[in-house]
């Protein structure tokens, strides 16, 4: 503070002026020289986006393990908490995407299209990987034109959740397993407790669910047509909306809460329809709370529930596949498996690690059991375009803007627009 | 000897002056390079790039000519949607921040007790986080949040559905009390939820137009004033036909940076809303060209597109605005 700096002179500045550039190169220069100091090991980069400091924790210790078990590899994860498709997808522009990055199904028919995942189909017959091993609807999502571009880490299912307090003061003894029991169950409730028993969101990853179990779709069999403006589609959508305009429903901004899992954690709701990362949620915010899990109920045309599943892929431009596919190999084995979804508690893709599963967590198993007839969360190239154009429809319907008919038609124009078929 | 001596002058002269300029030029080196590279030359590159399909992936990129402004100006609702939110937006936004921001400069240049306090209040919105702001209003436009209970507390009925989820626009319903229904989607004005946006908008940027006035009003000499209320003029008299006048070119300085600041909003609605919902009606144009381009893959060429129109939007306006006040103001 005491000492001033003396002045520069103006040559001695012009000559500061022009080293710094020189040290800018130096610095930028650094980081690239990296890889070759590290000798016998190779690094391999790995990308996800962890839901929480839990998954990471049990993720990290994971590559610990594969670690020491192959010196040779050095696994370096970089976990993104937000906006994680769009830094993939800003990533892979720039060419700095990780060698081994984690994707959603719903974005995954954009990616595959874009060939910007390496193939695994061969590296798995190689290292003797079967995928009939895996449930298949999560194989179904991360394959593109016969060939499979990753392999599914994990997955999670919806199914009811509900307070078993609440169903036992509005004498609901039995626990509903079609659309029917389930209104009736809910206006049992919803009377009994003198607010809507049911809170839940005008999402279309919700009410896909139910257009499932009534029979509809949003594409065709052959993937040939947008089909959603269907009788069955609108029955669902009737029925799903009927909870709401008939007060056995409410969304969960009508109460307040940032989603349906946050109002049930406060005992605004007796009935959600969420997935496992529910179980995390209550565990830290209402660890008191007795809940139960079942299946979703039944509609006209039998069960139906979302998978909503991540794969680990390849990044085509890397440089150290082999190596990266080992390392998915081991976190997607029957042990590395085993290890991930006993320690964070998401559902094991493979159905041979299910009985260590439930042997662990026996009450989960209406989310596992899901897993046989799930469908995977996923519309086409250009379904996360859609899935949000949906929800705007939803919103409008919910707030009282369209009618159920009108909002499926401009969803059905909206699929016609957005998916790009075969 | 007079051209030695001319040349001997020049040379005594000269070797500083060029090395002044060369100084000068040094020294604005950084701030050239820095300008050209991160802002002038992205915006030609993106001009550039708006005449190609590239997708954000990299596997698809060929040229198209105008193909996708025609496709974002004929065929795509979203973008007329955008165009309506952001225009309803600055509507609402720029007169009233501007009014405000007057009122509140007219008033922290009194001499009154406390100026200091009150010109730190009003400014403080401004220079807190933008992020932060938006989460705190989220949380108050809640169901059961603080204006739901100030609204309940006043008597009236509580708005359903709740603020932020409401997407009827407020002069449709307006319109609707008088037995209008059925009113063109152009005139529904901003939804309940938009409004709730503007409202934190107004609170934020209001200060700042403060600041701005305030240092107009300071240049506003105090004779002028003085002679006026010799003559007999009212404060009134004085406030519209002297104060109103001279900070003329502040003012158009203060509702050009108004409304590129509302067209350009972007921050409060991706914190916020999910999407730009309910039902589309907080997504403003620089969020769909975030969408478009990150979220839906519709390619760096085509949100680049997006980004020109926007930008031809606002320069038009500028020059429309820059006639109406006064082409010498600025």
């Amino acid at each position: 503070m005491t000492s001033r700096p003396p002045f520069l002179s103006r040559r001695d500045t012009l000559k500061l002026l022009g080293a710094a550039p020189v040290a800018a190169a130096a610095v930028t220069a650094g980081p690239r020289t990296r890889g070759v100091a590290a000798q016998d090991t190779t690094e391999v980069r790995l990308t996800s986006a962890p839901s929480s400091p839990a998954e990471q924790r049990v993720l990290e210790g994971l590559l610990q393990e594969f670690m020491a078990a192959n010196p040779s590899i050095s696994v370096a994860y970089e976990p993104v908490t937000a906006e994680y498709d769009t830094k993939l997808q800003t990533d892979l522009a720039a060419g700095t995407a990780a060698d081994i990055f984690a994707y959603d199904s719903l974005p995954a028919p954009d990616l595959m299209q874009a060939g910007v995942l390496e193939p695994m189909g061969e590296r798995l017959s190689e290292a003797q990987v079967d995928t009939a091993d895996f449930f298949p609807g999560l194989i179904e999502a991360f394959t593109y034109e016969d060939e499979l571009y990753g392999v599914p880490k994990d997955f999670s299912t919806l199914g009811m959740v509900y307070d078993p307090a609440a169903f036992e003061a509005a004498n609901v003894t039995a626990v509903p397993t079609t659309w029917d029991e389930l209104r009736a169950a809910a206006e049992a409730i919803t009377e009994a407790q003198g607010s809507p028993a049911i809170v839940y969101g005008p999402n279309f990853d919700r009410y896909i669910a139910f257009l499932y179990q009534a029979g509809g779709a949003v594409i065709n069999e052959d993937r040939s047509e947008i089909v959603l403006n269907s009788p069955e589609a609108l029955t669902a959508l009737q029925y799903y909306h009927g909870l709401y305009t008939d007060g056995l429903a409410a969304t969960y901004t009508d109460v307040g809460a940032q989603w349906p899992g946050d109002a049930f954690s406060k005992d605004q709701a007796a009935i959600v329809f969420e997935g496992p990362w529910l179980i995390g949620f209550m565990a830290e915010n209402a660890p008191d709370k007795a809940y139960e899990i079942a299946e979703l109920p039944a509609g006209p045309a039998g069960k139906a529930t979302m998978a909503f599943t991540v794969a680990y892929g390849i990044n085509a431009n890397s440089e150290v596949k082999d190596e990266a596919f080992q390392v998915i190999s081991y976190l997607t084995g029957v042990e590395g498996m085993t290890k991930w979804s006993t320690g964070f508690g998401v559902l094991p893709s493979r159905p041979a690690v299910a009985d260590a599963y439930l042997a662990e967590f026996p009450r989960r198993v209406g989310f596992l059991n899901g897993g046989e007839y799930a469908r995977p969360w996923q519309l086409g190239p250009g379904g996360t375009r859609f899935s949000a154009n949906a929800n705007a429809e939803l919103q409008g319907l919910f707030a009282g803007q369209l009618t159920p008919e009108q909002a499926l038609e401009n969803m059905q124009s909206r699929a016609e627009q957005d998916i790009r078929l075969d | 000897m007079a051209t030695l001596a001319g040349h001997r002058g020049r040379r005594s002269k000269n070797p500083l002056a060029v090395e002044d300029a060369i100084a000068g030029w040094v020294f604005i080196l950084p701030a050239v390079t820095i300008f050209v590279m991160f802002i002038f030359g992205p915006i030609l590159y993106a001009f550039y790039t708006s005449f190609f399909d590239r997708s954000t992936l990299g596997n698809r990129n060929e040229y198209v000519g105008t193909a996708n402004y025609r496709e974002i100006l004929f065929d795509n609702p979203d973008f007329w949607q955008a165009f309506r939110n952001t225009t309803w937006f600055t509507i609402g936004v720029v007169p009233t921040q501007t009014a405000i921001g007057l009122i509140l400069a007219v008033l922290a240049n009194r001499k009154i007790r406390g100026k200091t306090f009150f010109r730190t209040a009003f400014y403080f919105p401004s220079i807190s986080s933008s992020v932060v702001i938006s989460v705190i209003f989220l949380w108050m436009y809640q169901r059961n949040g603080l204006i739901d209970f100030a609204v309940t507390k006043l008597g009236f009925p509580r708005p359903e559905p709740v603020w932020m989820n409401n997407p009827n626009g407020v002069v449709g319903s307006f319109l609707g009390l008088f037995g209008w229904d059925n009113v063109p989607a152009w005139l529904e004005g901003p939804s309940v939820a938009l409004l709730s946006i503007m409202m934190l908008n107004i609170w934020t940027t209001a200060g700042t137009m403060m600041v701005i006035f305030l240092a107009g009003l300071q240049d506003v000499p105090g004779d002028v004033y003085e002679a006026a209320s010799l003559d007999g003029a009212s404060r009134w008299r004085q406030f519209r036909d002297i104060t109103v006048p001279l900070i003329r070119p502040v003012t158009l300085f203060v509702t050009t940076v108004g409304m590129i600041g509302t067209f350009q909003v972007f921050d409060q609605i991706f914190v916020m809303t999910s999407d730009g919902g309910p039902n589309r009606t907080t997504t403003t144009m620089a969020y769909l060209i975030y969408q478009e381009t990150f979220k839906y893959g519709s390619g760096l060429g085509y949100g680049s597109a997006m980004a020109m129109l926007l930008f031809a939007l606002i320069l038009g306006l500028f020059l429309l605005q820059r006639r109406l006040v006064g082409q010498n103001a600025l």
